[in-house]
């Protein structure tokens, strides 16, 4: 899982760094365990370190640059040909990549195997990019006022800097910016295949991604919760940020309160994303607590965007159960998810996955809820407005096969 | 009866050809500094004669007018207003399209034009500052966390404006540092002693309002919209415009019937307001290149003393009624009797220039063209010729938009289109254009309905165009 970002400034009087670090802050929801950047000034320079964006030194500066937030090292790559930042899986040997891609772009596109979105900025200052037909990974098109071109994982990634997000990069198209031009080309008939998870969590709420907004696409899963599983409940209470329009839409349909359940300690650092099962632990009871007057004596209807092992919501119920709350209704925002991603989204394997693994009682029974729900397949369906969906996590049956 | 026109670019091809048609049976003449092919083709058909010569230069003009002898004159682009090119046919006693040397201020000085708006309270103007020292225009933008946009003080080709929005404040230090810079960019190319200009930045869809008076009368075009940016999508740097669309009626999807009207009400005023300021009757086309905001609604961004280019391409040919005898009524302060008919279709226009237009104009000059005008017009464009010279049996390109093509329809049939058209264009050198234009038109119904919600706030609330900035050294602003 990655967020990635190219941007070019039309006129070289600019440094695009801090357009760069924030447009990358921007989209760090989209994995932080390591970040870089690389800028072009003469030369292509890089800066790469395993820590938040947010905590990125960057001393370069250029006209223009690569960003990348995610969870593999060593990016953005730089060949002696070009600097490169992929999100998805891409199956070439990237050196002899990028010098074809210099050299004749579409052929050297045409020729990679994977899932991917990909952008490349080559020495003498041209961005690269493209979508794979199946649209898997996400990528958006912008700009900052007449000043400088942006291409990114998500519109947000140009609204936090101040610039115009334009239109998504269709599935199979590929573009090519320069100071003198911006030109695009359908490389393959699209063949979508919206990752499902991009609209249940993946996205920032106020993004725009695979033709959806992304809030309004949220809080219809809550009000399709609230369809599938209307429960006797006093309160509805969401995880933050990912599963609070979840809870406003189930609240709203039902008419049962909504309360702030949780309040956070140190910055919003995504849990699911943390590597070691200690610091999950930790990671919960330290950045969520519960709000004791917001469940104590009430019947609670807790909603959250995914189960893993299931052993962060075994604590949060634990934590609200110790705070006075009558039941623990859990509702999960997603369908079950049962088998890994082959396309670079963060889904464990098949055996850490307790919904592939335990009946629902046997669920309920292991996180000491009163009842569990997962949003029926049919259930996402009815809430994306798009119908060429990957949900191969949750079905096991996958869009593109990957040699 | 003989027409003198003065410019070459695609402007006065779309002029030539409506002198050239009308039922007046004009001789058109014209005085262009290279041979733009379209407005040759004009003055072969109708016996005239094509002079060279510098558009500019009066004493240039004043020979084609011995040379010709014409009946009257239209003055295409804003530099030989400036140079008093319309005032040389005065002289003589001819009429002429076009505003004298002092009227053209309006378009010339964007100090004097926003000092004339205050003065005479017309609605949907902004705050702004004249500065004669960079030091100090550099100071204020340093100073103000509000947003600015920056421009030169007065017309200087195609320099453009450049904008901070401040909304990210974190970042503004980047900005505006960078904004210095183009300050001093812009400070050296400005010969007046205000160098610059700095105003209160508004946000909102653009349009043009073009209105045509002879002093007495005024008539005003269907709107416009030109898009600005290079490069598809609405991204790249600022250019004259690389496309426009008109219509459907004298509307725009998103422009309602009171804005329009509004707008009318302003530019009339600014044209009264000129005639009384200098004395002199505001003659010719006057055109509010506007922005709907949330400020005042219909917000002016500056006036042009002539037509806009490639607006002009988009709005005569929808003109249905003869459009070359309404430029003489104007021109001889008969305009009342005027009948302006335009077709409900929309039209859609594209430029196509060659790659370098407008960063690198170097690269975008000399370069060759072929084109099939029989199968474009077979396929219902029309093809105007802009900075394209004919040069010895070839067309040769100037540096700037080469062509323009117009298509008359609706925006997406018309896309389709333009885009068969455009493949009959050959160049030995990589081509620019925009395949957008006119399309999307929900995005800019969905922001002009966004500015539409606060600005009749503000007029329910009585606060129509006040605003203020304040920074803790400057003080109130």
């Amino acid at each position: 899982m990655a967020g990635i970002v190219g941007i070019l400034a039309f006129d070289q009087v600019w440094n695009v760094s801090k357009f760069l670090y924030y447009s990358l802050v921007g989209l760090q929801h989209r994995g932080y365990a390591t970040s870089g950047v690389a800028l072009l000034d003469g030369k292509i320079r890089e800066k790469i370190n395993d820590v938040p964006p947010e905590d990125l030194e960057v001393d370069i500066g250029g006209w223009a640059g690569l960003g990348y937030a995610g969870t593999r090292r060593g990016y953005p790559v730089v060949t002696d040909d070009a600097a490169l930042v992929i999100d998805g899986v891409i199956k070439v040997d990237l050196n002899e990549f990028s010098k074809r891609l210099v050299t004749d772009p579409e052929s050297a596109i045409l020729s990679a195997k994977g899932a991917f979105s990909l952008i490349a900025l080559t020495r003498d200052g041209n961005l690269i990019a493209y979508r794979d037909e199946t649209g898997l990974r996400p990528l958006a098109l912008g700009g900052f006022g007449f000043d400088m071109g942006i291409i990114a994982s998500e519109p947000v990634a140009m609204w936090v800097i101040g610039g115009e997000f334009r239109r998504e990069v269709k599935p199979g198209e590929m573009i090519l910016m320069s100071r003198l031009n911006v030109s695009t080309k359908q490389l393959r008939e699209p063949r979508k295949a919206y990752c499902s998870i991009e609209y249940v969590y993946q996205a920032r709420i106020d993004s725009y991604v695979n033709e959806s907004e992304v809030y309004q696409v949220r809080v219809r899963i809550g009000e399709l919760l609230a369809e599938e599983r209307p429960l006797e409940a006093d309160v509805v209470i969401g995880v933050p940020d990912t599963a609070l329009p979840f809870a406003l839409g189930y609240s709203r349909r039902l008419n049962i309160p909504l309360e702030l359940g949780f309040t956070r300690t140190g910055s919003p650092i995504r849990t699911m994303l943390a590597s070691d099962d200690f610091l999950k632990i930790v990671g919960v009871q330290l950045k969520l607590n519960p709000v004791r007057g917001a469940v104590h004596s009430k019947r609670v209807v807790l909603i959250d965007d995914s189960m893993v092992t299931g052993t962060t919501l075994k604590n949060t119920i634990a934590s609200l159960r110790r705070l006075g709350a009558k039941e623990v209704h859990v509702l999960i925002g997603s369908p079950k998810l049962v088998s890994p991603c082959p396309y670079g989204v963060e889904v464990p394997e098949e055996k850490e996955l307790i919904a592939a693994n335990l009946r629902e009682e046997e669920i309920a029974k292991v996180l000491g809820a009163d009842s569990i729900h997962w949003l029926s397949l049919e259930g996402l369906r009815r809430a994306l407005t798009s119908s060429s969906l990957c949900m191969g996590c949750m079905t096991r049956s996958y869009p593109k096969v990957i040699q | 009866m003989k027409v003198l026109l003065i410019g070459e670019g695609a402007r006065e091809h779309v002029l030539a050809e409506s002198l050239g048609n009308s039922s007046e049976s004009y001789r058109v003449y014209a005085l262009s500094s290279y041979i733009n092919p379209g407005i040759m083709e004009v003055v072969r058909k109708t016996g005239g004669e094509y002079l060279r010569g510098n558009v500019s230069s009066q004493e240039d003009v004043r020979e084609a007018i011995r040379t010709v002898g014409p009946d009257f004159g239209v003055v295409g682009p804003e530099d030989p207003l400036f140079h008093g090119v319309a005032d040389e046919f005065r002289k003589e006693g001819l009429p002429v399209i076009g505003p004298s040397k002092t009227c053209s201020q309006i378009e010339k000085s964007k100090v004097w034009m926003r000092e004339l708006m205050w003065k005479y309270q017309i609605d949907g103007r902004l705050r702004f500052r004249a500065f004669t020292s960079l030091e100090e225009a550099s100071k204020f933008i340093m100073e103000y966390g509000g947003s600015v946009a920056v421009k030169p003080s007065e017309q200087v080709g195609g320099k453009g404006v450049k904008v901070v929005a401040d909304l990210q404040a974190y970042l503004s230090k980047e900005k505006r540092s960078a904004l210095s810079r183009s300050v001093d960019e812009i400070g050296s190319l400005v010969k007046s002693e205000v160098k610059i200009i700095i105003e209160e930045k508004v946000d909102g869809p653009e349009y043009t309002l073009h209105v045509l008076t002879d002093g007495y009368s005024y008539l005003p075009l269907p709107l416009a919209q030109d898009y600005k940016h290079a490069y598809q999508d609405g991204i790249g740097p600022e250019t004259g415009g690389m496309g426009s669309i008109s219509g459907p009626g004298n509307l725009l999807p998103f422009i309602t019937r009171e804005e329009y009207e509004k707008t009318f009400e302003i530019v009339k005023r600014t044209a009264e307001s000129i005639s009384k300021e200098t004395g002199d009757t505001y003659r010719g086309f006057i055109s509010g290149q506007m922005m709907l905001t949330e400020l005042w609604g219909p917000t002016v961004i500056e006036f042009y003393s002539r037509m806009g280019d490639p607006e002009t391409s988009a709005i005569i040919p929808r003109i249905s009624s003869d459009f070359g005898r309404i430029l003489q009524l104007a021109a001889e302060g008969r305009l009342a009797k005027a009948m302006l008919e335009v077709v409900p279709e929309p039209a859609v226009v594209w430029a196509v220039a060659p790659l370098g237009y407008p960063l690198r104009r170097d690269l975008a000059s000399g370069k060759e063209f072929q084109l099939d005008l029989e199968r474009m017009r077979e396929k219902g464009c029309k093809v105007y010729f802009g900075s394209i010279a004919y040069e010895g049996g070839k067309l040769i390109s100037k540096g700037s938009r080469a062509l323009e093509l117009v298509s008359i329809g609706d925006f997406e049939e018309s896309s389709r289109r333009l885009e068969s058209c455009v493949k009959l264009i050959n160049s030995n050198t990589e081509l620019i254009y925009r395949t957008d234009i006119g399309r999307g038109i929900w995005e800019q119904q969905d922001k002009a309905e966004i500015v539409r919600y606060s600005y009749l706030n503000r007029v329910k609330r009585g606060t129509l165009g006040v605003s203020k900035d304040w920074s803790p050294n400057g003080g109130l602003w």
